[in-house]
């Protein structure tokens, strides 16, 4: 057992490893390209315009530990931030909105879980339906030009800066929810029960977990992190428009996969995730200033979505071959040992 | 007192009775909408108006029919909108700069691109072990960027094109659309091959059951690769159609189509479980949405009711399933305890 | 277990404070803009890959040339705001001088555009507008007055003043768009356009499938419209298409802004007789040298202060800091040939 464990131990150390090695080999890259790259206002606002993404990526990884998929987030995000809007316009203090905003987020992501955990449905058809139903509920809500008067105080949380206008906020958002969301999964009973079910639900549930009543409830947690995207969103870009974080579906999925966590269910961390942030980041930055199209770059990111999930399932080829090896070797030598000769055994 | 002698249902004859049902279903709701929407519609019920739905539709089906192959075995394709805009483009750009090209020969260009784009999916999927849903999303970006590199940022304009392949769209033999004509060969194609080719038939094993597919000795592999490269060539003819009706072709285009292809199919009683579901179910899909979508559009609702709908659609469909999925399994259960229990029973005084 | 579990956390903690120390050991300050060092500016249209934008830059790399400034020309390959950021926030990291900017959405690049503001960038819009405290000047195509009545007008001595009307634009969001259709609504209750009634505006999103899309919906669910103005210049021509496909070329009238080029064919025959646009090389060009301008002190936004333009003369700043780039022109079937942009 103990020779097990070293040797998860020793994989999950590896991936979160190389994605560190990633990151000092892509920041080495964007010097050559910039020698603006270097600068701490730069590199502390290197992930400013991905935290969204990152927020919604935090949410996504537990649904994906849970051994199911949510690919309605994006629209989510948009839902939560028009229906922001419209409540702040119609007089509402900005921070009311923004609840309201996040009611109706989780709300969404409630629904998800419900027809999923529950009903029964497959979460994949599931969220594929709630994706495009709930962009266009976006679009029903307001359809033409976001909301756009915030107050300073509100903006601040996506594009505002301390400690002498170096440190952006949006990152104190995105790490406290990593923080956060890192002890929800990794020292809770709720996390625990997510990988339970991630792995085997049918025994998880002979096991005592309640599954229905954990797969409702990640499903809102997901719900709630686009909302809380949502509102740096917001922030960032100043205004509130049905088509917002259009497109992100990839780079999340990819921060998802890419931080290790197994599409499959049962394995991740939230170490992982933060860390491949990072590097999607720097690596859409990069291209940024390479002068390659957002439409170039997309080919950058499928590619390292399927590279991930190639080098994840060789991996676990090589860790069960790796396993049988040493079991077998394991066994032959204690075979070996004169003392434990018996007859009829070779 | 063997099995065959004790009366029973076979089962296949309970599976195919409830997909009947299905088909029955949608036909239904085809039938209420169109109801609705020729009451309360202006100009719904006119041979202008369903010669538009017809070249709507048309797209739409060419990629349901693809789409239903790779659902079948329980798979799912995305990248489909973006072949179609690679496949466009292609046919568009190739025919700008080659006026004299015959217009068979471009289709085939554009049908043998995508045909490789499914490959690629099929192995990434197949081979990789990557789930369809990862791996289509990833070459949806990867097939939409090369477009945007192909395309250098440039459009083909219509002026630019020769007429004869500009008048494909408006030629209405019989006074169905041109489009509407392929789209009808192509269905017609596809279920033939489900119903009638052996490697046809093996989809449905492979989405009901993969393991049990390859303990009987199906090439479970093969089979998925063959069903997305299907999907992919389809997508590629389509995207040959896209352009003979909307002329200019630009680095967007084809954008969410595949949420159209979805829906049809999904409405149209393919089991995204796998391993159940026809193509004519996904054409009568494809019919439902795009009549839907017509009517909205003469009822002057704005057009974001279609992606809303369209959702909708896709969630009531998977949940009518589930329950007739069922409901299904159930009593083939019962029935098989029946007749286990009759046999026992016939067995006994032995 | 447990064991494994503190590790991972130790780790976590040595791998921030690694990070912190690493941030906090390099530079502080962003090096200082670097005056000796050519000037460079950055023009980022609503998006690339059509002509009327692809002139603009040709316009601006002609001014950067005359005045010895390096201009780059990019921007994202469809209609979204989002993706103009990533654009402006590249010309602030790569130590651009300027950015000259059509914003899809005045509101959501504005942001951006303050952050490149506060960091000693100078921001020129034209076209479409940005909210007014992220730019300097805005370069405005012909007076938005007459761009929006002269449609009306263009529209309406086709259709004998009477019947109903649609306008196809190109996203809901687009200021310029925005600011016509006000003109066109407020041109229609005048006494001579009583007659017309304008039934719906349709959206498609500057992009050709949708504006096609949009068209084909309008002849649907308005069996009556007598007139289409689309002042977008992929609009007006998938507009064109549509209604040549569907033998409407002589029943419905149609109007706009396009290049002369992507409508040589259709007016020719008679669909689309009267449209117009402006000269897209000369807008990119005045841009530029506003830009200097801004640059060198010798505008700011403030009215009646003018510059002289190249060859294109003096041109003279107005209220809020909006300066007209020229008048429009305006084609038709006879004098469509002089003119190939």
């Amino acid at each position: 057992m103990k020779a097990v464990g070293r040797v998860l131990a020793g994989l999950v150390f590896r991936w979160e490893a190389v994605l560190v090695l990633l990151i000092f080999a892509a920041a080495f890259w964007s010097t050559t390209l910039s020698d603006l790259f270097l600068t701490r206002a730069n590199l502390l606002d290197l992930t400013t315009p991905y935290i969204f993404i990152g927020l919604m990526a935090l949410g996504l990884t537990l649904v994906v530990v849970a051994g199911e998929i949510d690919i309605s987030i994006a629209s989510i995000l948009a839902v939560s931030v028009v229906v922001l809007g419209q409540v702040f316009e119609a007089g509402a203090n900005v921070w009311v909105a923004a609840a309201v905003g996040l009611l109706v987020a989780t709300g969404l992501g409630l629904v998800n879980g419900l027809l999923v955990g529950v009903v029964g449905l497959p979460s994949l058809a599931v969220t594929l339906g709630t994706l495009a139903a709930y962009r266009g509920l976006a679009f029903l809500i307001n359809s033409g030009e976001g909301v756009a008067s915030f107050p300073v105080g509100f903006t601040n949380i996506g594009s505002g800066y301390v400690w002498g206008q170096q440190v952006p906020i949006a990152l104190l958002v995105f790490l406290g929810a990593a923080v956060a969301l890192g002890f929800l999964l990794h020292a809770t009973r709720f996390g625990r029960y997510l990988y339970a079910i991630g792995s085997n639900r049918e025994a998880a549930r002979f096991s005592g977990v309640p599954v229905t009543l954990v797969r409702v409830a990640v499903f809102g947690v997901s719900g709630l992190m686009a909302g809380i995207a949502g509102l740096v969103y917001v922030g960032f870009f100043g205004s509130t428009r049905a088509d917002a974080a259009d497109g992100s579906l990839l780079d999340v999925v990819t921060a998802v996969v890419l931080g290790g966590v197994d599409i499959f269910g049962g394995a991740g961390t939230i170490l992982g995730v933060v860390l491949s942030v990072v590097l999607v980041s720097e690596l859409r930055n990069g291209m940024q200033l390479d002068n390659l199209g957002g439409d170039t770059q997309n080919i950058v990111i499928g590619v390292l979505l399927l590279a991930a999930i190639l080098a994840g399932n060789a991996l676990r080829a090589l860790q069960t071959s790796g396993l049988r090896a040493r079991i077998a070797r394991a066994r032959h030598k204690e075979v070996m040992r004169p003392s434990s000769r018996t007859e009829g055994i070779t | 007192m063997n099995l065959a002698t004790t009366r029973r249902i076979s089962p296949h004859a309970l599976a195919s009775a409830a997909f009947r049902l299905r088909e029955l279903g949608i036909f239904l709701a085809l039938a209420i909408a169109v109801l609705f929407f020729s009451i309360r519609a202006d100009n719904f019920m006119t041979v202008g108006n369903w010669q538009d739905i017809a070249n709507d539709v048309a797209l739409v089906a060419v990629l349901a029919v693809g789409q239903t192959m790779v659902v079948l075995t329980r798979n799912i394709d995305l990248s489909v909108g973006s072949i179609v805009g690679l496949t466009a483009y292609i046919s568009s750009d190739t025919l700008a700069h080659h006026h004299g090209l015959p217009l068979v020969a471009t289709a085939l260009i554009a049908i043998g691109i995508g045909l490789g784009c499914g490959i690629v999916n099929g192995l990434l999927v197949a081979v990789g072990k990557i789930p369809a849903i990862i791996a289509t999303i990833a070459t949806l970006a990867i097939y939409r960027g090369l477009l945007f590199q192909i395309t250098g940022g440039q459009n083909v304009l219509a002026f630019q094109l020769p007429e004869s392949f500009l008048d494909l769209a408006a030629k209405k033999p019989l006074g169905l659309p041109l489009l509407a004509w392929i789209a009808l060969a192509v269905a017609l194609a596809g279920a033939a091959v489900l119903r009638w080719a052996s490697w046809g038939r093996d989809f449905y094993a492979v989405g009901s059951n993969p393991e049990a597919a390859r303990y009987a000795g199906i090439p479970v592999g093969r089979r998925i690769m063959t069903a997305f490269a299907i999907s992919g060539a389809l997508a590629g003819l389509g995207g040959f159609m896209f352009a003979a009706r909307f002329a200019s072709v630009d680095a967007v285009a084809g954008t969410n189509l595949e949420f159209d292809a979805v829906t049809a199919v999904v409405v149209g009683g393919v089991n995204v479980f796998g391993g159940s579901g026809t193509v004519l179910g996904a054409v009568l899909g494809a019919l439902l949405v795009s009549t839907v979508q017509d009517g909205f559009t003469l009822m002057k609702l704005s057009e974001f009711w279609k992606m809303f709908f369209n959702g909708t659609a896709i969630v009531v469909a998977v949940t009518i399933d589930a329950l007739i999925t069922h409901r299904l399994q159930e009593a083939l259960r019962r029935r098989r305890r029946a007749e286990v229990v009759a046999a026992r029973e016939g067995e006994a005084p032995a | 277990m447990r064991s494994r579990k503190l590790t991972v956390v130790i780790g976590v903690v040595v791998l921030a404070a690694v990070a912190a120390v690493l941030v906090a050991s390099v530079g502080s300050a962003a090096p200082q803009r670097r005056s000796a060092e050519s000037t460079k500016f950055f023009l980022i249209p609503k998006f690339i890959g059509i002509p009327v934008f692809t002139l603009n830059g040709v316009g601006a790399k002609a001014a950067g040339k005359q005045l010895g400034i390096s201009v780059t020309y990019n921007g994202p390959t469809e209609a979204s705001a989002a993706k103009q950021v990533p654009f402006i926030d590249t010309a602030v990291r790569q130590g651009y001088n300027g950015i000259i900017i059509s914003a899809n959405d005045p509101n959501a690049v504005a942001p951006a555009l303050r952050r490149a503001k506060a960091r000693g960038l100078k921001v020129v819009s034209y076209d479409a507008d940005v909210a007014k405290d992220a730019r300097t000047v805005y370069v405005s195509p012909p007076d938005t007055q007459s761009i929006g009545s002269g449609q009306v007008e263009w529209v309406g001595s086709q259709i004998g003043y009477k019947g109903e009307i649609a306008i196809l634009s190109a996203t809901t969001t687009a200021a310029n768009q925005n600011a016509w259709i006000a003109v066109m609504k407020s041109t229609l209750k005048k006494a001579k356009y009583k007659n017309m009634k304008l039934v719906k505006i349709a959206y498609g999103n500057d992009n050709d499938t949708k504006s096609a899309v949009e068209t084909q919906a309008l002849l649907q669910a308005y069996p009556n419209l007598k007139g289409i103005i689309a002042p977008t210049s992929v609009g007006l021509p998938a507009a064109a298409r549509v209604l040549q496909q569907a033998g409407k070329c002589k029943t419905i009238a149609l109007t706009g802004l396009a290049t002369p080029n992507s409508m040589r064919a259709y007016t020719k025959k008679g669909c689309g007789k009267k449209f117009g646009l402006w000269n897209e090389v000369d807008f990119g060009y005045l841009a530029v040298y506003v830009a200097k301008a801004v640059m060198d002190g010798k505008l700011t936004g403030a009215a009646g202060q003018s510059i002289t333009a190249g060859r294109l003369g003096k041109r003279t700043v107005g209220k809020d800091g909006v300066m007209p780039m020229g008048p429009p022109l305006v084609f038709t079937p006879q004098n469509i040939d002089k003119y190939r942009f």
